[in-house]
């Protein structure tokens, strides 16, 4: 029998990896600039619902992927995932209980902060200019969240992972 | 399995001190070092799978949007595509007699002829959500003799350079990007100028031009070979306007360009013909050099 860990590990690995696709999938500008944060709402949900197997350094792998993915400078998203994902890992308890509004709430917060860190860095190492249209994705990523968290809740439920 | 309520084998601000400390380090490497440079490429060959998988939806789309055209569609395509080779043929012909004038000329003056160039067509299969850095991901990399520095071009002008190479990727960093800078010269005047990524795909902004310069709205700028990345007389982009505020110390010239960046599909790389980089063809041998 193959082992219920190895079949999480892989349920993660695949949703993951889903999340990176969307993530660079090619769209029209205007679609583009709303395209939610995915690889860090996939790692919020997993960090809220498996602590023990999702945390901090799994959000940073997922994050310097994501770096590799979009050609920015090394570290820059791996540093924002980090940091965006240690409130989820400290407080998942409290999160879990909390409705989905509020988690969507929460949720753009989060993708919010990553976002304006990821700037941060951009603009003082790279002198990027402001774009608010950046920051479009956390609404977006608000919007998502309720439907991803079912979907990832049903998957989870399906493959028994607790 | 039993799952614990609270499980903290490593406390999370370890982890967290752990991550980002590693985060800090790549970050310093990446940007002050440039010492990634060469993990890049292994890094780009891991994961161009994601990417060659991001593409695969639309490409289907494309598939059948071209297996259920209509025959008249097709036919009508065909005619123009026929119209318009013919077209190019006949400029070709001109082009040839030109070259060949040229050449004479050029021997005349005793300098060098100039070489043809190499081209490969590549197709663009990631364009980067980041808006802070323009690239696009296209399907050709060491494996075809890409190389870092390339010039990369599409039918209208200049779109960038090759800026990292996987085994089977390249990531061409756009002229609009806003660390790219591209030394042009204005196709009537001569004047050598500069033309500066500004971040948008439809902007390029000219430095260092003064008050005084003969350059006009309209005005055609080619690349000017002099920076040793782009060969020579390749469009780059017109200027749109000139704002000659004299209480700046230059005058403010926005070009745009004349490729358009924002909806790229299918570019050529080019290779010079006597430099140590040459395209390598797997499957099928020189059909357009």
């Amino acid at each position: 029998m193959i082992s219920r860990l190895m079949v999480q590990r892989f349920v993660i690995f695949i949703t993951v990896l889903f999340s990176l696709i969307l993530a660079v999938m090619p769209m029209t500008i205007t679609l583009a600039a709303w395209r939610p944060e995915w690889p860090l709402i996939a790692m919020i949900y997993w960090i809220i619902a498996l602590p023990h197997r999702v945390n901090i350094i799994s959000a940073f792998l997922v994050g310097l992927a994501v770096d590799i993915l979009l050609g920015s400078t090394l570290g820059f998203h791996a540093a924002a995932y980090a940091v965006v994902c240690y409130p989820a890992a400290r407080h998942y308890p409290r999160i879990r209980n909390f409705s989905l509004s509020q988690q969507a709430l929460l949720v753009a917060l989060l993708v919010l902060l990553a976002r304006g860190m990821v700037f941060m860095l951009e603009h003082y190492l790279n002198n990027a200019p402001f774009m608010l249209h950046y920051f479009w994705p956390a609404l977006s990523s608000a919007i998502f969240w309720p439907w991803i968290f079912l979907i990832f809740r049903k998957i989870r439920r399906r493959f028994q992972m607790k | 399995m039993s799952t614990p309520l609270f499980v903290r084998s490593v406390s999370l601000k370890v982890r967290l001190t752990l991550a980002l400390s590693l985060a800090f380090l790549l970050i310093f490497l990446d940007h002050r070092l440039g010492a990634m440079q060469p993990m890049r490429m292994f890094l780009n060959s891991l994961v161009s799978p994601v990417q060659y998988l991001a593409v695969m939806p639309e490409q289907a789309l494309d598939n059948f949007i071209s297996q259920v055209q209509s025959r008249r569609a097709l036919i009508r395509e065909n005619d123009l595509l026929k119209e318009e080779m013919l077209s190019l043929q006949g400029k070709m012909q001109r082009y040839e007699f030109l070259m060949l004038e040229n050449e004479r000329l050029r021997t005349l003056l005793a300098s060098d002829a100039r070489e043809d160039r190499l081209r490969m067509v590549a197709e663009v299969i990631a364009v980067d959500s980041d808006p802070f850095s323009h690239q696009v991901v296209v399907n050709k990399g060491t494996r075809h003799g890409v190389f870092i520095g390339q010039p990369v071009i599409d039918a209208q002008g200049v779109i960038g350079q090759v800026a990292s190479v996987g085994v089977t990727t390249a990531r061409v960093i756009l002229i609009s990007d806003q660390s790219h800078a591209i030394p042009t010269r204005a196709a009537e005047s001569g004047i050598r100028v500069i033309a500066q990524g500004v971040g948008d795909t439809s902007i390029l902004e000219l430095m260092h031009v003064p008050h005084s310069t003969e350059l006009q709205e309209g005005d055609l700028l080619l690349t000017s070979g002099l920076g040793g990345v782009f060969p020579e007389g390749y469009p780059v982009a017109r200027i749109q306007t000139i704002v000659r505020d004299e209480s700046l110390p230059f005058a403010r010239v926005r070009a745009v360009p004349v490729a358009n960046l924002d909806r790229i599909r299918m570019l050529l790389l080019l290779w010079d013909a006597d430099s140590d980089h040459q395209p390598i063809r797997p499957e099928q041998e020189a059909d357009e050099t």
